[in-house]
């Protein structure tokens, strides 16, 4: 079972993951919260305590960084891996250095964001 | 502060940021018609959907990207999502604005901060009269729509 928070401020990425997620390639997979910034990503954190997070850093109220901060802060063991279109090798250090496991640039394809998924759960194995 | 405007060269960064995307997302690249400095002559009208990211930090400026709605559909069509409303059409112009600003910071590094998206439906003039004189402009052609990108940046030194 792997029940997942997905974190970005577009609706058409979180619906795109979420649809990559259900469809067959990641057996057990479960959406526990889709959240559009960093706010409400950590209450959603706090109320549903999720097995992997994906998180955008881009967003309105709390970005990506912070948000990385503050669920690492509650639960320093939880997987995230951050899906960005910010493709500097600063900010992939970054939010490494923060507690992030992995880092995914948009644009992705199916099997790129499965792949990344599956590392990033293995790696908590 | 001084001031100095990116180069040509540098702001080719930006044309395989936009045509990786539509490459990435569809398997089919997006097919460059055009890229040059534009003058008031030459810059061409936007389309009815934008996505704007204004560019701060070491740089100031802009980046949008201006489509009809038909390529926003055959995008969401692409991603696999089937409500093509309102909000997810200007949802789709501001990711595309979004990911070609990102993806340019493999090149500028993050001394580029980009906004978040501010889209807009409709005449875009405000955005006309607060880009520059000369900005980088690029016509693109993806599944037989045109698109354009437009950049206004310059470095403060």
């Amino acid at each position: 079972m792997m029940r997942l928070l997905i974190v970005d401020d577009s609706n058409i990425i979180r619906s795109r993951i979420m649809r990559i997620v259900l469809a067959g390639t990641l057996p057990g997979a479960q959406i526990v919260g889709m959240a559009r910034d960093g706010m409400q990503a950590v209450m959603m954190f706090k109320a549903h305590q999720p097995d992997v997070v994906t998180m955008d850093l881009t967003m309105p109220n709390m970005d990506g960084i912070r948000c990385i901060e503050e669920i690492m802060a509650i639960n320093p063991d939880v997987p995230i891996l951050v899906i960005s279109a910010l493709a500097d090798k600063t900010t992939a250090i970054a939010a490494l250095r923060k507690g992030a496991r992995g880092f995914l640039n948009k644009p992705f394809t199916e099997k790129q964001l499965v792949a990344a998924l599956k590392e990033v759960i293995s790696d908590d194995e | 502060m001084n001031k100095k405007d990116i180069s040509e060269s540098e702001l080719r960064v930006f044309i395989t940021a936009v045509t990786e995307y539509f490459q990435a997302l569809a398997g089919e690249p997006a097919q460059v018609r055009s890229a040059y400095l534009g003058a008031d002559l030459t810059v061409p009208q936007s389309y009815d959907y934008t996505g704007l990211i204004t560019i701060s930090g070491n740089y100031r400026g802009c980046v949008y990207f201006s489509c009809r709605q038909v390529l926003l559909r055959r995008l969401l069509v692409c991603m696999g999502e089937n409500d093509h409303s309102e909000a997810n059409l200007l949802d789709a112009v501001g990711e595309v604005a979004n990911t070609i600003s990102g993806n340019a910071r493999k090149h500028f590094g993050a001394a580029l901060e980009i906004s978040v998206p501010v889209t807009i439906h409709g005449p875009t003039e405000s955005i006309r009269a607060a880009v520059r004189a000369r900005p980088f402009v690029i016509t693109i052609d993806w599944l037989g729509q045109a698109a354009i990108v437009m950049i206004d940046l310059e470095r403060l030194i």
